[in-house]
């Protein structure tokens, strides 16, 4: 399955906009960051803070101003179709096709994908049963609810079976049930070796998912580490207090870039 | 899992694009609805009008007072040739001159009291009949010097006095032509001496070919037309729709180069574009016995839908249609949202309409210079292949140009819609930034 001992490793990554109104924004700021493989990593931070655009890096959707970033040992700029084919990537603004039925949504993935129509069928079919989508997998996306969209979602990030997942705030507008079920799929991804990255404001979910958590602010990493690790750090208990005291700049992380240079990655 | 090549990726976004766009009514009713029944339908509507208006206007009889200071005898003569009836024309009572004569000199107030005759609603045919004229004709009695003419008075905002002038201008010259030449003999002069240069009238072309011609104006504006309207609601609902949709981000996750998602795009387009023409075509072909035999009888022309020519303009039109989808797919993918989308590509199409319509103006023919000129050219190439001018370089030539357009409008296009300041943008890039965007870093493959 994967080929690096690191799922992704991120350094000195940099993205910055031009914006007519305020001039050039840097939305993240020489971020370092690694994930290994069968870890859940939390991103967390306030509105605004870069999360997305970190995660949208990580997923070739946006490209980086400045810096390196690998996954699965493969550099988002310089190949970053080998990249899409091995990472896994779920936001709110990734929305499926309207028009398409779930099957269909899919069948079209798995296409692009270079999946051979047999495999495929096999594939889906699976993935329709893994998610219990069947009852409606040849309803159009747009008349389905909000939870029947989100395991089709899911259904079609891990489609290929990517050794790489990542979901930017997963659970956002999703009720109770279809977060349980969500929550339940990112722990089942670390069983099966995975590596999940992760974005979140639901301290909640960071506290009980992640075995590491990375907090963000301003575009720039403020600390890094186990759960207990960031108490130590803040001399707090409760995640929202250490989170706080991260942000408000009460303990800023003395370290957090922790990985190793990227020059040697293929 | 073997990579999909962009060819194969190219041709399963435009199926997935196709596939969604027959399935959004919009697209489905101004692509295959509207040529299929709504076109025929408004021609026929329009055609039926005109018939009726055509058929009222003649067979509207009307009044015309006649004041002459003449003899008797050309009093008489004017009034055989405002009565008289055309050869061939059918007895019942079209285009019927009724005459009232009024011996005596008139002015233009005289004229107009007669015809409006007090309050009196002149398009009342019973007042009509009560003897007050559409139009008044007076007739001086020429003296030596006297430079007097004819006076025709009529209201042009009165629809049966428009008529009446009409026919009156349709009869007077013959009768006048006959006095000219009764006069010249009473004067012992050879009438052809009056009027040195006779010309008489003799059309060599076939009415097939003068039918040909009339289509050559209006099938190439219509292909035109037809291209913009097809390609319309796909480029904006494949671009500036799926930005509203939510669906942006998941496209730009296909494991396949942006380019290919975006020429996959572009193809869905042309392919809608392709087929509103072609539908449009085949439903004007449908309806063509029906409706074209009609316009046939009125023009006095045949009308065949030239399908050598529709056949032969193929090739040209694919090629535009690609040019068309390509500029459209391209500036709908500044727009936000689907709303916006509309009214930027608003002014935009009316750089293929305006262009068309030039093209069209008597006297403009396909050379090698108009050729380079993009739409004016396929246009042109169109106009003279339905009256078959064996223009093959020209027409060759064309097909270059539209070619090399169509390349550098889809080159274009792919560029503009792989800018992640166009792709992620939350509003609606203006127009005027469009070069500096065009010029921006930023974007994956």
């Amino acid at each position: 399955m994967q080929t690096e001992a690191l799922a992704i490793r991120a350094e000195a990554l940099t993205k910055a906009f031009e914006d007519p109104q305020r001039g050039t924004v840097q939305a993240v700021r020489e971020l370092d960051m690694e994930c290994r493989f069968g870890e859940i990593y939390g991103l967390l931070g306030p509105n605004g803070a870069g999360k997305t655009t970190t995660l949208r890096m990580l997923g070739t959707i946006l490209a980086p101003t400045s810096g390196k970033a690998l996954v699965d040992g493969v550099d988002v700029a310089a190949d970053p179709l080998e990249v899409r084919r091995r990472i896994g990537f779920l936001s709110s603004s990734t929305g499926l096709y309207p028009r398409l039925t779930a099957r269909e949504t899919l069948d079209y993935f798995g296409r692009l994908h270079g999946m051979d129509e047999q495999t495929l069928a096999v594939r889906v079919d699976e993935l329709i049963d893994l998610f219990a989508i069947r009852s409606f997998q040849d309803g159009r996306c747009e008349g389905l609810s909000t939870g029947q969209r989100q395991r089709v979602s899911i259904a079609r990030a891990v489609l290929h079976d990517p050794p790489v997942l990542v979901l930017d705030e997963p659970t956002t507008g999703l009720d109770i049930l279809a977060s349980s079920d969500m929550i339940d799929f990112i722990e089942s991804r670390r069983t099966d070796g995975r590596c999940v990255l992760f974005s979140t404001h639901i301290l909640s979910e960071a506290e009980r998912l992640c075995d590491r958590i990375g907090v963000i602010s301003e575009g720039r990493l403020l600390a890094v580490g186990t759960l207990e690790e960031l108490r130590q750090r803040t001399g707090e208990h409760w995640l929202e207090d250490v989170f706080k005291a991260l942000v408000r700049g009460v303990a800023p992380d003395p370290a957090p870039r922790d990985v190793g240079k990227l020059g040697a990655a293929p | 899992m073997k990579s999909t090549s962009d060819f194969r990726a190219i041709l399963a976004v435009t199926h997935k694009e196709l596939l969604g766009s027959i399935r959004d009514r919009q697209t489905a009713i101004y692509t295959l609805v509207l040529p299929i029944c709504l076109y025929p339908i408004v021609f026929w509507i329009m055609i039926q009008g005109f018939l009726l208006v055509q058929g009222q206007k003649e067979r509207t009889p009307v009044e015309v007072g006649l004041a002459a200071m003449r003899p008797e005898a050309l009093a008489e003569g004017i009034h055989k040739a405002l009565t008289r009836r055309e050869p061939g024309e059918p007895l019942q009572s079209a285009n019927v001159v009724r005459l009232e004569s009024l011996p005596g000199p008139l002015d233009a107030e005289g004229a107009r009291a007669w015809i409006e005759g007090g309050d009196r609603d002149p398009l009342s045919p019973e007042e009509a009949e009560e003897g007050r004229p559409d139009a008044v004709l007076f007739l001086p009695t020429p003296s030596d010097g006297d430079e007097e003419r004819a006076q025709l008075y009529y209201y042009s905002t009165q629809s049966r006095s428009e008529i009446a002038r009409e026919r009156i201008a349709g009869r007077l010259p013959t009768f006048v032509a006959g006095l000219r030449s009764a006069a010249a003999r009473e004067a012992g002069q050879d009438p052809q001496e009056l009027e040195p240069v006779t010309v008489r009238r003799t059309n060599f072309a076939p009415r097939r070919d003068e039918g040909a011609v009339m289509l050559s104006v209006i099938l190439p504006l219509l292909m035109v037309v037809m291209a913009v309207m097809g390609a319309f609601f796909p480029a904006v609902d494949l671009t500036a729709g799926e930005k509203e949709r939510g669906t942006a981000e998941t496209t730009m996750l296909l494991p396949v180069p942006r380019a290919a998602v975006h020429q996959g795009k572009i193809l869905a387009v042309c392919t809608t574009a392709v087929l509103a023409t072609f539908l449009n075509l085949l439903a004007l072909g449908l309806s063509a016995e029906h409706l074209l035999a009609m316009l046939s009888a009125s023009a006095d022309v045949t009308i065949e839908l030239p399908l050598l020519a529709l056949l032969a303009v193929m090739p040209l039109a694919l090629l535009f249609a690609f040019f068309v989808s390509a500029v459209l797919t391209g500036f709908a993918g500044l727009a936000a949202s689907f709303k916006e989308g509309q009214a930027l590509l608003g002014p935009v199409q009316m750089i293929f309409i305006l262009p068309a319509m030039v093209g069209v103006i008597p006297g403009i023919k396909l050379s090698l210079g108009w050729a380079f000129v993009p739409v004016v050219n396929v246009v042109l190439a169109f106009r003279a292949m339905l009256i078959a001018e064996p223009l093959y370089l020209e027409y060759a030539v064309t097909a270059g140009a539209l070619l090399l357009y169509a390349w550098i409008a889809i080159r274009v296009a792919v560029r503009l819609l792989s800018r992640e300041s166009v792709t992620m943008a939350g509003s609606t890039i203006p127009i005027r930034r469009l070069l500096t965007t065009l010029r921006g870093t930023g974007g994956t493959d």
